[in-house]
């Protein structure tokens, strides 16, 4: 599955993995308000926001072609609304809404490159994110592969079969039944296990001068970009 | 309908987030007391069986597939609060790990899928507790979300002539259709399986409910009709302004004026989420109001008709 790649690629090593997940992502807000402000007649800002995140993308050292090739995901929603909008006679709108999507996109992407999920979480956490939320989300990303890999098996099964609505309806009937068990069985394991409502971390994270010096400047430069250009 | 970040103007994006957060907070508040200590590990793994879910394909015709969007499945088996809950974790998922759906755009997506689209998913199923009410919840569901994204989208200046309006109408409504069948057909297989998952439909509901119901889907599906057509009415009929003050600050609002087609557009926008949202309310209290007492009683409260002259 294709999100094994950006699992793989958060757990490398480089400057921009090593910061606080905290600092990364007040930088990422910080260059998605900019970016969603800055007005379509202003358009020397994005290429200079682009890049600030070539520059990033060096630095995390991650493959540049895959980033954008999976950051380009985002371009068939895009690329309709733009269409619509130059349509409706708003050519600049409609390039800037493009341009927009996808450097917001890929930016996000980086964040995610480079920081993995549960560190991600517990820095979400701290922002006063529910915990529960962040529990589910946990949950759903254990989970996902597992029980995506239950539904592949089914759809090959039921297409072996030949496919019908009836058919189908019964093979998510099925696939509803198992992870209500299963989630019956892991909540028994969990009980089992001491579970009093927190997943343990394995090392703190903590707030270094780096990481200050980090979310100061990376933030400054969206907003410097959106005030001069 | 994921909206990726750059399409909401900053006014529409800023005030979803700040309405989504705290509606998040309650909802995960009260998720966690209606089902209790297994909620947890019950709400996350529900919640990568809807994300897998979505890989079966259901075959309607030929050549032409839909699957399970999965609200309403989830709002019958874990109730709206917890259902709302694991929507909002799924669309985090979405937009953090697979780009589905932007970051600032999150607030907004959460409003249209995890809250109205759950709420309007429950509410049908939870008056009429029959199969024409699970429909109906498969069917408000998705309209009432792509209603909301195309009125946010349309607030945020994105022209809609009337001509692809029609056509993404359409779209929705056929999406709409196939939802309330994939659902219909999902909850009478697993209740063959086990009848306790789906919370038990057996109870009749008194007439009353079922015409706050009824008032309440049509008035829904009305108020998203009049914002999403109604406003691009009067932008045939204005000169079509390239609408780059949406981009400014919330200010600029003021500064251009009550003239503006494009305030008028808005404000009919609001209008219809405001009219959607009262029509909810009324519902839910009258059945907060029932379910208080015992024995029911069809005569007292709210009366549906006190909806009619705004439906028009």
């Amino acid at each position: 599955m294709h999100h094994v790649v950006v699992e793989r690629w958060s757990r490398g090593a480089s400057p921009l993995h090593a910061r606080d997940a905290r600092a990364k992502l007040l930088v990422l807000l910080a260059f998605l308000i900019a970016v969603s402000t800055t007005r379509p007649q202003s358009q020397g800002a994005f290429p200079a926001y682009a890049a600030l995140l070539a520059v990033a993308i060096i630095a995390a050292r991650l493959p540049a072609a895959a980033l954008v090739r999976r950051a380009m995901l985002v371009l068939p929603f895009s690329a309709t609304f733009a269409l619509i909008t130059w349509l409706g006679g708003d050519p600049l709108r409609a390039l800037a809404l493009g341009e927009k999507s996808f450097l917001s996109g890929l930016a996000a992407l980086l964040l995610i490159a480079t920081t993995p999920l549960p560190d991600l979480l517990r820095g979400l956490e701290s922002f006063a994110v529910p915990r529960p939320l962040i529990l589910v989300i946990q949950f759903i990303y254990r989970y996902l592969f597992v029980i995506s890999e239950q539904a592949q098996h089914m759809r090959l099964a039921a297409r072996s079969r030949g496919a019908s609505f009836r058919a189908s309806a019964g093979a998510l009937g099925v696939l509803f039944a198992r992870s209500w068990e299963r989630a019956e069985g892991i909540y028994r394991a969990m009980l089992a296990r001491g579970f009093d409502g927190r997943f343990p971390a394995f090392g703190a994270a903590r707030f270094r001068p780096s990481d200050a010096a980090f979310l100061l400047l990376s933030a400054l430069a969206p907003v410097a970009i959106r005030i001069a250009l | 309908m994921h909206i990726p970040d750059g399409f909401l103007s900053t006014p529409v994006w800023a005030a979803f987030d700040a309405g989504a957060a705290p509606a998040v907070g309650i909802l995960a508040r009260r998720a966690q007391r209606d089902i209790e200590e297994r909620s947890i590990p019950l709400m996350g793994v529900m919640g990568a069986f809807i994300f897998a879910a979505q890989m079966i394909n259901f075959p309607v015709g030929p050549g032409t597939s839909g699957h399970l969007v999965g609200g309403t499945l989830l709002a019958i088996a874990l109730g709206p609060s917890a259902a709302a809950i694991v929507m909002t974790a799924i669309l985090a998922i979405q937009a953090l790990v697979f780009q589905d759906g932007g970051i600032l755009a999150l607030g907004a997506n959460v409003f249209n899928m995890a809250i109205v689209g759950v709420l309007a998913g429950y509410l049908p199923y939870r008056l009429l507790r029959n199969s024409a009410g699970i429909f109906l919840g498969g069917l408000a569901s998705v309209l009432a979300s792509a209603g909301f994204a195309l009125a946010e989208l349309s607030m945020s200046g994105i022209p809609f002539p009337p001509r692809i309006l029609t056509v993404t109408l359409t779209f929705f409504f056929v999406g709409a259709i196939l939802e309330g069948a994939i659902t219909l057909a999902a909850v009478r297989a697993i209740g063959r399986l086990n009848p306790s998952w789906v919370r038990n439909t057996n109870q009749p509901a008194g007439r009353t409910l079922v015409v706050i119901g009824a008032a309440a889907l049509i008035l829904a599906v009305a108020g998203i009709l009049v914002a999403s057509t109604h406003p691009d009415g009067i932008e045939i009929l204005a000169p079509a302004h390239s609408p780059a003050w949406l981009h400014a600050p919330l200010a600029d609002y003021q500064a251009h004026g009550v003239e503006s087609p494009y305030l008028r557009k808005a404000a009919a926008g609001v209008a219809g989420l405001i009219l959607i949202y009262a029509a909810c309310l009324a519902a839910g209290r009258s059945m907060r109001q029932r379910s208080a007492r015992p024995a029911p009683c069809v005569s007292a409260g709210v009366n549906p008709d006190q909806h009619a002259p705004r439906s028009g």
